[in-house]
């Protein structure tokens, strides 16, 4: 069965790997994928601050809340929120929810968990004088986090989030399970109706994440230094 | 409207049980091989980027950053199907008279998760004063044997919390193996979902199976953390 | 820890009650829409599959939702399902019928209605050509098929001692055979004979006379949906009758198709 590597089915199905079967149909391939990642990213960014703040909170059972969600979440493997997600969210939202969502939901889920340590540590980074001085002019707690500690901390996140962001492209070829055409469900199909090819498309789309994912590792350890100089 | 009716004893006795508790068995089988072999080649792959000759330093700065940059599961099917073509016939032929699937999983894991096991060791290393290296190679260490003697051994200490939650990842990671059909927990629990359409009951006691094991390994951590690192830190 | 745990479940399961709640009739609801969503395989050739040139899943299962989609006088959704994931997408709702090579089994009457047969072939093998002359030269090897699907079902039962390995489509069991990962290749013969006609050095595999099953396919329909079930098997005897469905037969596997089959004397009928 060796035959040498011939990279023709990758030319001939290019604009497949791109962009799925847009503008005909459904958008897919790599542009599906970034699409997914940002969006997740965004939601989950939210959620982590949401999750992060509960878990600083002063209040006990918001606290212990948290924690408890954490746990859930980190113990579980991403696939298995896939699934649930897949199972519940329909249950949840009375039918007709699309698979883009479902996976956005289950990364966001997912991810938020993770977000939500990386704003614990950053809010955490910030001197507890800043607060204190915040607090002593009058300002309330809630206030003294939003306007003094969280924007500062907000700086010091920056390179984790785009780690995050990172995982984030590489987690979204789970969606594959569930049948969303993002760039490894497109592959797979390449694969499937090519057969011979194995070694070619799966060596292609690995590069293809790789350079995405490399641009974006790049861009984190950049903005570290960076950020880290003018401290 | 169908109903869902709840039927817990499916996955609790009987055939299905057998399924998942099996589905258990190859999880832990699985995450347990690829955990010893992601330590050693991680380690390996850690010492070579921080091995003075370049072209070493530079490979292992390639895989490093390779594979941490592509998804766990394309370099699973690369390495499931992709491989074939690459490897000689002779290889070929012998893996697959044997568990291929298995193996394959195993490999991909194995990879995937030592570029990471090979960062951490790394910042370990790097928390470890310059001096001891220097003092052991005067000494009349190699720098392999300071390594393993000296530098190592104490990186590895304050580096296990770090590797406990690489391990952790990877036994989740592990899941990714059912979709090149090797029968660990994930799987049985779609498989329990498509002979019975319980998919309720048996995505319940995958997830508790799972946040249970992942429970147990963080607080194992944080006691770590607690009474063997910080009074080493406070020294 | 535990506390969250039951609380974790208990909330579950609060979610999964709810899930019964909410009625409408489908037919209305794909009328108000405007579109017919249809889980269709994107992957199986000659059922369904991604077109080369035109990036469109096409395939004999399409054209059929095609057609109801056109009586309904509404446009067609395509969605991609696999074998696992076809019937809980229709359970929840997010698609309105199943058109992706499904056999018609008691056990899945129990979760979802059938319209009448559509399609009907056996469940048989690919392998290397002459290394089987019976059934009991697969017992014991590692057999290939597709994850929840009845060939899989079907496999485990007549071949108690063989390894079935589940893939979670088809053409990867092909590969797998390929390969030399598996021994044989599993499931319909339809599919079986869409697959090898579309794959490389075909000439090396065979699909010996062994057939271990029935399979009737069955458009799939979320319980309760009376109405629609009505209209769309009048809708399939009206294809039958017109000659649309001999057609779209042709189209896919007639005689001058990449890959003929027989349809015999199967026509769409009432079932009994």
């Amino acid at each position: 069965m060796q035959t040498g590597l011939d990279f023709t089915v990758i030319w001939t199905n290019i604009t497949y790997f791109f962009i799925g079967r847009f503008p005909h149909g459904a958008l897919g391939g790599i542009a599906l994928t970034l699409y997914l990642a940002v969006i997740s990213c965004i939601l989950s960014f939210i959620g982590g601050l949401f999750l992060g703040l509960m878990g600083i909170s002063h209040n006990k059972i918001i606290r212990y809340l948290s924690t408890a969600i954490l746990n859930i979440i980190r113990g579980m493997p991403l696939l298995m929120v896939i699934f649930w997600m897949y199972f519940l969210l329909p249950a949840m939202m009375g039918g007709n929810v699309n698979e883009s969502w479902t996976v956005i939901m289950a990364l966001t889920l997912f991810t938020s968990a993770y977000m939500s340590q990386i704003v614990k540590a950053g809010v955490e980074g910030i001197p507890r004088g800043q607060t204190e001085a915040a607090l002593s002019t009058g300002l309330h707690p809630w206030q003294a986090m939003i306007y003094i500690v969280l924007p500062q901390g907000l700086r010091n996140m920056i390179p984790s989030f785009v780690n995050q962001f990172v995982s984030m492209i590489k987690d979204t070829s789970l969606a594959f399970i569930v049948g969303v055409s993002e760039l490894t469900h497109v592959a797979t199909q390449i694969n499937n109706r090519t057969i011979i090819y194995p070694t070619e498309i799966f060596f292609f789309i690995a590069v293809i994440y790789f350079i995405i994912c490399y641009a974006f590792t790049s861009l984190s350890r950049w903005l570290e230094k960076r950020l880290a100089w003018r401290r | 409207m169908l109903k869902y009716q709840f039927d817990w004893s499916v996955v609790t006795s009987g055939k299905y049980f057998e399924w998942l508790l099996s589905g258990l068995y190859t999880t832990i089988q699985l995450s347990l091989v690829a955990i010893v072999f992601s330590f050693l080649l991680g380690l390996v792959i850690a010492m070579m980027r921080m091995s003075n000759a370049k072209p070493v330093r530079w490979f292992a700065h390639g895989y490093l950053e390779f594979f941490r940059n592509t998804p766990l599961l394309v370099q699973i099917f690369f390495w499931y199907f992709g491989s074939y073509k690459i490897l000689p016939t002779v290889i070929n032929d012998w893996l697959n008279k044997t568990n291929f699937e298995f193996g394959a999983a195993v490999i991909a894991l194995t990879i995937y998760t030592s570029a990471f096991i090979a960062e951490d060791i790394r910042s370990g290393v790097r928390s470890i004063p310059k001096e001891q290296l220097e003092a052991a190679r005067s000494s009349g260490f190699s720098y392999v044997r300071s390594m393993q003697y000296i530098i190592l051994p104490q990186a590895v200490r304050i580096t296990i919390p770090p590797l406990i939650n690489q391990f952790l990842n990877l036994t989740k990671n592990s899941s990714l193996a059912m979709t090149i059909g090797v029968m660990e927990l994930t799987y049985q629990a779609r498989q329990v979902e498509s002979y019975t359409f319980k998919g309720f009951e048996a995505f319940t006691a995958a997830t508790l199976v799972y946040v249970v094991l992942s429970i147990i390994i963080t607080l194992m951590v944080t006691y770590y953390d607690k009474v063997v690192l910080s009074p080493m830190k406070a020294r | 820890m535990k506390k969250f745990v039951v609380v974790f479940v208990a909330f579950m399961f609060v979610v999964g009650l709810c899930s019964t709640l909410v009625a409408q009739d489908r037919l209305d609801t794909i009328k108000k829409r405007g579109a017919l969503i249809a889980g269709v395989k994107d992957s199986t050739p000659g059922f369904g599959y991604v077109d080369e040139k035109t990036r469109e899943i096409v395939g004999y299962d399409v054209d059929f939702v095609k057609a109801i989609a056109n009586k309904l006088g509404v446009k067609l959704q395509l969605k991609p399902v696999t074998s696992a994931s076809r019937m809980p997408q229709l359970v929840e709702g997010n698609i309105d019928i199943i058109a992706a090579t499904m056999t018609k089994t008691a056990e899945r009457a129990k979760q979802i209605d059938f319209s009448y047969t559509y399609f009907f072939t056996g469940q048989k093998f690919i392998v290397k050509k002459g290394t089987v002359k019976s059934l009991a030269d697969l017992d014991g090897k590692r057999i290939g098929t597709a994850k929840g699907s009845t060939s899989e079902q079907n496999a485990a039962k007549a071949l108690p001692k063989a390894t079935i390995l589940s893939f979670d489509d088809y053409p990867q069991a092909l590969l797998a055979l390929q390969q030399g990962k598996v021994f044989a290749v599993t499931t319909d013969e339809s599919i079986l004979a869409n697959l090898l006609g579309k794959a490389p050095n075909k000439e090396q595999y065979e699909i010996p006379d062994i057939q271990i099953s029935d399979e009737p396919y069955g458009l799939g329909i979320k319980k309760g949906e009376k109405g629609f079930v009505d209209f769309v098997n009048k809708t399939l005897l009206e294809m039958e009758k017109s000659g649309e469905a001999k057609k779209i037969f042709d189209k896919w596997f007639g005689p001058n198709s990449p890959t003929p089959l027989k349809r015999g004397n199967f026509k769409i009928t009432a079932d009994k």
